[in-house]
């Protein structure tokens, strides 16, 4: 078996008071081990509720999700989460943050508080062990809450537009750190975005989503080598490609792969 | 630097302005002690009550004890069944509604029939005094949760409902449930001393203020309680805000201050 994680004839149809109203429709993706599969497409395209279901805080229509051969039914810290908005437990410090899956867990103090320092030191942030979320910038405040994400070891990292709302330039810099991170740890990232650089700068693999209800245009492997330049021919080139695929989206019903 | 230790004792200023004002006004204007005290009177009147005065005082906390310690027992589980699910909370709310409304002291007949008089029936009234700020501040705590907390915390191996409620809803609730607690003090205390004088006890400030002092007319010694309740009430307060509010609650300083 060489997929970390499968996702076949995945459809969600939400029921509203305006009635049945489909959110995905027949999504089928393959995710290989070690892989950085980012996700992109327009805004109410369906890739949080895509994640969110990987997450197990969803349940499919119909269709399934299988990580590691197993069928994900619910919720579970083998599957590392990071939100979109910012999610850190506002009454622990950084330190305790860090540690709570563990504490979850039932690892014991001393080495609950080794490992959550060994993963406050994967993000660059030893010395603010001891500071509460409202002390800390928005992009420490992610940085923290990846972390507290790796720190129970998950088979799989989600992450749901981590950097959305952080400014361009500390943006830049999270996106170095987290191929850093991803590189140190070998994990599976499932990243969603919206942003058309993000994908081309971190992806091995970028699937492109079309607008409601959601489906899966395409798989475009980027076969830039690293580390990148965001200025590179070869980027520019794909972010074209990328660009047409999205915009092509933008104006036509779904279309089969 | 002076100036800070200046303005720290400013305060002392307008008030010895009154208690001048109150003195003079007493001895040189009104000269009839039945309708207003001089505060040198009502002060030796303190120290000459000393001994009742401490005992009333004891009981009068301890009614207040009572009251408040059932208060919280039966309002924290109840606020924690309302705030967390929808359908407890729809079930029950009529009835805190009915209730809630009913004046604590028009409850002073029931309490004499059940408890007589001991020093339940004063406690009664104090709990049903301070049961409903309690209640209904700790709720809000619970049912404000944001949702992105809850689902960090399942993901993070937090799935039953009561880790989520003790590891999540708990402490984001504790700031909430500390200020229900504050109001329903003061609102108990206020009972204590309803209660006491309206005969719920034989015993107590209210009692000897009501009962005894002022129907011999001793309106120094009345006037002498008056501000004991005040002070015990103003120290109570104090006494939770420095060992509960500003000690637990350091994580909300970005929020609040
Ligand atoms: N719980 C829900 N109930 C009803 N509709 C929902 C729910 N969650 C999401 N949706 C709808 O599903 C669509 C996809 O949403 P979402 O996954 O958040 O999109 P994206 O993350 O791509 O912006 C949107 O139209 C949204 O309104
Ligand atoms: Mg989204």
């Amino acid at each position: 078996m060489n997929h970390k994680l499968e996702i076949r004839n995945l459809t969600k149809t939400f029921s509203t008071e305006e009635g049945e109203m489909g959110a995905l429709e027949d999504i089928n993706i393959e995710v290989t081990p070690a892989e950085f599969l980012c996700i992109i497409g327009p805004s109410g395209c369906g890739k949080t509720t895509l994640l969110r279901m990987v997450a197990g805080l969803d349940h499919p229509s119909s269709g399934e999700i299988i990580l590691d051969g197993k069928e994900v039914k619910g919720p579970s810290p083998d599957r590392g989460m990071v939100f979109q908005e910012f999610s850190l437990f506002p009454w622990r410090t950084v330190l305790k943050n860090v540690e709570f899956g563990l504490e979850i867990k039932g690892v014991g103090g001393k080495a609950r508080g080794e490992i959550a320092e060994k993963y406050i030191e994967l993000v660059g942030l030893q010395g603010f062990e001891n500071h509460y979320p409202y002390e800390l910038s928005g992009g420490m405040k992610q940085r923290v809450a990846i972390a507290r994400a790796l720190a129970t070891e998950p088979a799989i990292l989600l992450m749901d537009e981590p950097f959305g709302s952080v400014d361009a330039q500390t943006r830049n810099v999270l996106q170095e750190e987290l191929l850093e991170i991803w590189k140190r740890t070998k994990k599976t990232i499932l990243f969603v975005t919206h942003s058309v650089d993000e994908a081309v700068y971190l992806a091995d693999r970028v699937a492109v989503m079309s607008a409601r209800p959601g489906c899966l245009v395409k798989c475009l492997a980027v076969n830039i080598p690293r580390p990148r330049k965001r200025t590179s021919l070869e980027a520019n080139e794909f972010r074209e490609k990328l660009l047409m695929l999205l915009s092509l989206e933008r104006s036509k019903a779904c279309i089969s792969v | 630097m002076k100036l800070p230790t200046k303005e720290k004792w400013l305060w002392l200023v307008p008030l010895i302005a009154v208690l001048l004002l109150w003195e003079f006004t007493a001895g040189y204007v009104i000269k009839n002690p039945l309708m207003l005290p001089r505060f040198s009177a009502v002060i030796f009147s303190i120290y000459a009550l000393r001994n009742v005065l401490i005992a009333d005082t004891l009981i009068s906390l301890l009614h207040f004890g009572i009251g408040l310690a059932l208060a919280f027992a039966a309002a924290l589980p109840l606020a924690i069944g309302m705030g967390w699910s929808r359908n407890i909370f729809k079930a029950i709310d009529p009835i805190i509604e009915i209730l809630r409304p009913i004046p604590p002291l028009a409850w002073i007949p029931i309490a004499m029939i059940w408890f007589h008089l001991t020093h339940y029936a004063a406690g009664f009234i104090i709990f049903i005094g301070a049961f409903f700020p309690i209640l209904i501040d700790s709720y809000t705590g619970f049912r404000d949760v944001p949702k992105v907390l809850v689902e960090t915390g399942k993901v993070l191996g937090c799935i039953s409902d009561k880790k989520q409620i003790k590891y999540i809803a708990f402490p984001y609730a504790l700031p909430s449930i500390a200020t229900g607690t504050r109001v329903g003090m003061g609102v108990g205390w206020m009972c204590v001393v309803a209660a006491e004088m309206f005969g719920v006890s034989d015993s107590g400030l209210g009692y000897r203020l009501f009962q005894k002092f002022y129907f011999l007319h001793q309106m120094d010694y009345v006037v002498a309680y008056m501000l004991v309740l005040g002070l015990v009430a103003l120290c109570l307060d104090r006494l939770f805000r420095h060992f509960v509010e500003d000690k637990l609650f350091k994580w909300k300083k970005g929020i609040v201050k």
